[in-house]
């Protein structure tokens, strides 16, 4: 069929409530932004329902959009985790007097972008929804009222997006030189042309997903960013990206017989450099920065490898670390409310004392980040380490604990300072209702998926 | 019955959430009092129903958890197993009623407490790698935040480097699980974290019980603390409240020589013996050096430490003279140093509650202002130095004997340190307790209003000197018990 309607249904309604949301905001005297993100929640809530009433294996489009098992699960999760994300906005905005419409339906075409990036095993159109989503986030990390720093991190991530745009465009056409065709169903012969072609790819994504060498927008972006939205850009993409290359994987990179070692050595230096540059930063939200360049490489020592045991244990992973990530950044947005408030270290010294709620969250969030069991992080460090031993990468494997030791530190410091140190600072942000609801979806899930990860993982794993 | 040894590692849990529910100080010591002694009522049940003529684990529940990764919910426990948590929650009673006074945020300390009673007991008893893991990892957290919370003066530095330490260990325990996981399924095609299957029916290959032994044996050897990773140990007994030290010692390091017994014999016989010279090393070394380093110390708690240590040395090495008795001894010598080191601290922690100084330079002469303490106290350290007629004796002659058997060498060489453990005990109590020329006429005036042992110090006291007698004097059920275990090894 050409137009299957059924086939494209979580993007219909994404689509129609863009433009529902659209047009809400052009007739916005009497309409304030908690009414627009709830629409958002809703409009994500029902798209997240709708990929359960997808027929699948299906395609539309002349098979330029094909939707499978993986892409499904892909989405519903991208939906869930931007739902949460909606909740806990409208506050931080509303108090920091910038209240944009607009935010709400580019995140919304951010997550439109992902979904059609996934939705297709023909480079040209992932090509169209990666940037689809790029460009969204750059817009949304510049909306922010007289804020200069948000427009520089934006402007630096969108320079360097351009480049990871253009590595994508050519490692396309490269690709397209040595097959004929831009369509990726299995892995082809061997051939140079292939593999400069699929080294390109794998430098645009590493640059998405913030490995090294390519993680200079990474700090700045994120700091920079009205934090809900750093709370978007950490964790929705990054579930995309990574089921995206694990796509990628599997039909297209085991053509160049090397990839692995390239993937390998982007994984190692990317954990390395994230673990250890954190320990000089003294801003809190440029931490969680290197946090997550860190993980991205814990995430990519999972994708040297065709086994599909590996890749489910690090997208798993990436979900769990999704959900902590996010409940991180939103506590920071709970405390940038308070005036003068600037993620540094110091002043979060005492937070136990001041908001226990808040410092308790943070702490069991942090332990999840370190990958201390009972917190679901641990269930995929510890399938990656299964997975990385059963096909004999060693090294990968020792040097990703050491990696995960060194961490440990940095986490340690702010626990310290939140809980053992005194501050004199006081600290009175208010907790919105969505914040309340989202924070507490977090710390709850990192926890269930901790203790049974079961339906999540088999789901996953029967998925891909 | 088999649902008993499931509701005691949860039971202090539930406890520890009520504490967090009702949020009342006195509630939460009254709340953890009963849960505790629930805790400890129950392990005697298990005591008592326990068979040792039967061979393999009792008690035994499995219930299917996560299919996917060969997880199952999976408890039960041997002979070791069953001393371990008796003296567990033995020893976690004895920790709350002596805490009975404590006024700094008490719902959280006791919530705390539970937390890291329901970890303790889950380690003994779990038969599955991922749970054992879980539970391993799980009592990091507490303990972090006891030591940070109601340390000392240098809490901090000690709560970091406990914690960097012990999930150093752990991170190699995590790989060297996840290559004998690996290696299941390679040779035998099973994905599974159950021990007793990993235990009967895969026999791994000498190059990859070589290195899981080396694996394992660096996370349990953080934990034990063998030497070389013994400097977090006492940094983190200084700074830790009373309570905490005791736990410390009577509980947490027996973890890691657990983790020895039941882990790294049971499942690499050839490479247990493979590496006898190595562990022997080390621990001869642990023996004498932590000896003599607790001679030089001037801070009774850091002296106790180092002889926590010292005492470790001999559990590893009789564990891994691989000889019954050896076994015995050392399993032995894990219950009767459980014990009175955690008396030995209880000590310390009594007198700085009288005089607030650990220092031994600022003490001298105490037998005469706080005598029964000082009998107590001297009860205490003769368990720890291995006087016949308490427990410490019974455990280093088994252990003595059993490594002569086979190494006579090395039993000499370890038995000549153990003469070191009566010295610097006996010269710390004569300086703290005896010398009373020590201290100035003003100290004494004052010391005179010194009060003696109150009842929520002599309850724990008494408690633990009687039950170390009683391993003293009537060494033969404990050992048939604990036989159950040493057969279990040597004999598969």
């Amino acid at each position: 069929m050409v137009f299957n309607i059924n086939a494209v249904l979580p993007e219909l309604i994404l689509s129609a409530g863009i433009l529902l949301i659209f047009f809400l905001d052009l007739i916005k005297e009497r309409i304030n932004l908690s009414i627009l993100s709830l629409v958002g929640f809703i409009v994500c809530i029902l798209s997240a329902i709708s990929t359960f009433h997808v027929r699948y294996p299906a395609s539309a489009f002349f098979n330029g959009f094909k939707v499978g098992s993986a892409e499904l699960v892909a989405k519903m999760l991208i939906y869930l985790v931007t739902s949460l994300v909606f909740l806990a906005l409208y506050d931080f905005y509303k108090r920091k007097g910038s209240e944009y419409g607009e935010t709400v339906y580019i995140i919304l075409t951010s997550a439109l972008g992902l979904s059609f990036m996934l939705s297709s095993t023909n480079l040209a159109i992932i090509f169209v929804g990666l940037e689809l989503s790029s460009i969204s986030l750059y817009i949304a990390i510049a909306l922010y009222r007289k804020n200069y720093f948000s427009k520089e991190g934006a402007y630096k991530y969108l320079v360097m997006g351009a480049v990871s745009t253009s590595m994508f465009a050519i490692g396309t056409a490269f690709v397209y030189l040595a097959i004929g065709t831009m369509n990726i169903t299995s892995p082809q012969g061997f051939n140079p042309i292939i593999s400069l072609g699929i080294s390109f790819l794998i430098f645009a994504l590493a640059l998405k997903i913030s490995s090294v060498p390519f993680h200079f927008w990474t700090p700045d972006a994120y700091a920079g960013a009205p934090t809900p939205v750093t709370a978007y850009v950490a964790t929705v993409p990054k579930i995309g990206y990574y089921f995206l290359l694990a796509k990628l994987t599997l039909l297209l990179f085991p053509s160049f017989k090397e990839w692995y070692i390239l993937v390998g050595v982007l994984a190692v230096i990317t954990m390395f450099y994230g673990n250890i540059t954190a320990y000089a930063q003294k801003s809190v939200k440029r931490l969680f920065a290197y946090s997550s360049i860190a993980h991205a490489g814990y995430f990519l020592t999972a994708f040297t490898s065709t086994d599909k045991f590996l890749m489910t244990s690090a997208l798993f992973y990436v979900f769990v670390y999704s959900l902590a990530t996010l409940g991180v950044f939103t506590i920071l947005s709970i405390l940038e409310k308070e005036e003068d408030w600037n993620n540094h270290f110091e002043e979060f010294k005492g937070l136990f004392y001041k908001r226990p709620f808040l410092a308790v969250n943070l702490a069991l969030f942090l332990f999840a980040l370190i990958g201390i069991p009972p917190m679901a992080m641990f269930v995929g460090k510890l399938g990656i380490f299964i997975g990385l031993v059963s096909k004999e990468m060693w090294i990968l494997g020792f040097l990703f604990a050491v990696a995960s030791l060194i961490s440990a530190g940095y986490y340690l410091k702010l626990i310290v300072y939140m809980f053992l140190e005194k501050g004199e600072r006081e600290v009175k942000a208010p907790v919105s209702v969505g914040e309340m609801l989202t924070l507490n979806t977090c710390s709850l899930l990192t926890l269930v998926f901790g203790i049974y990860p079961k339906p999540l993982f088999d789901i996953i794993l029967r998925s891909i | 019955m088999e649902n008993i040894l499931t509701l005691m590692i949860f039971l202090p849990l539930v406890g520890a959430l009520l504490i967090g529910i009702i949020r009342n100080p006195q509630a939460s010591k009254i709340i953890s009092l009963v849960f505790s002694f629930v805790t400890f009522l129950l392990s005697l049940v298990l005591l008592a129903n326990f068979d040792f003529n039967k061979e393999g684990f009792q008690f035994v529940k499995k219930i299917n958890w996560i299919n996917s990764l060969g997880i199952s919910y999976h408890v039960g426990i041997d002979g070791m197993a069953l001393l371990l948590i008796v003296m567990t929650t033995f020893l976690f009673f004895c920790a709350f009623v002596w805490s009975w006074r404590i006024e700094d945020r008490v719902a959280l300390y006791h919530a705390l407490f539970l937390m890291l009673e329901t970890a303790c007991v889950g380690v003994f008893s779990a038969l599955d790698f991922f749970l054992f893991y879980i539970f391993w990892e799980g009592m990091l957290i507490p303990m972090y935040f006891i030591i940070g919370f109601w340390g000392h003066e240098r809490k901090v530095y000690a709560a970091n480097k406990f914690f960097i330490y012990t999930f150093f260990g752990s991170l190699f325990l995590l790989l060297g699980l996840a290559t004998i996981i690996v290696y299941g399924v390679v040779s035998k095609g099973v994905f599974t974290f159950d021990y007793i299957t990993h235990l009967k029916y895969i026999d791994y290959p000498r190059w990859v019980e070589l290195l899981a032994f080396l694996l394992f044996g660096i996370g349990f050897a953080v934990k034990v603390p063998m030497w070389p990773f013994h400097t977090w140990l006492p940094d983190a007994h200084v700074e830790a409240p009373t309570a905490g030290s005791m736990i410390l010692a009577g509980v947490l390091l027996k973890m890691g020589t657990f983790g020895f017994v039941r882990y790294s014999l049971g499942l690499f016989p050839e490479a247990s013996e493979f590496y006898i010279p190595l562990i022997f090393l080390l621990s001869v070394i642990a023996v004498i050096y932590a000896a003599m380093m607790a001679i030089a110390q001037t801070h009774i708690k850091r002296l106790i430490a180092y002889s926590s240590i010292s005492h470790m040395g001999i559990v590893t090495l009789g564990t891994f003279a691989l000889t019954e008795e050896g076994i015995n001894g050392a399993i032995y010598m894990m219950i009767a140093h459980g014990l009175s080191s955690a008396a030995l601290f209880m000590g310390a922690g009594f007198i700085y509650d009288r005089i607030h100084s650990y220092e031994i330079k600022n003490l001298g002469g105490l037998a005469r202002y706080v005598p029964v303490f000082a009998v107590l106290f001297m009860i205490s350290g003769l368990a720890s130095i291995g006087l016949p007629g308490l427990a410490g004796f019974v455990a280093e002659f088994l252990v003595l004997l059993g490594t002569y058997k086979n190494h006579p060498v090395w039993a000499i060489i370890a038995g000549t340190g153990m003469i070191l453990g009566a010295a610097y005990f006996l010269y710390m109590y004569k300086k703290v307790m005896l010398e009373e020329e020590r201290i100035s006429e003003a100290v004494r005036e004052k010391w005179m209003k010194l009060r003696d042992v109150e009842i929520h110090h002599l309850i724990p006291f008494v408690m633990i000197i009687a039950s170390a007698f009683l391993l003293g004097l009537y060494p033969y059920p404990f050992v048939k018990i604990i036989g159950h275990t040493s057969q279990l090894i040597l004999g598969g």
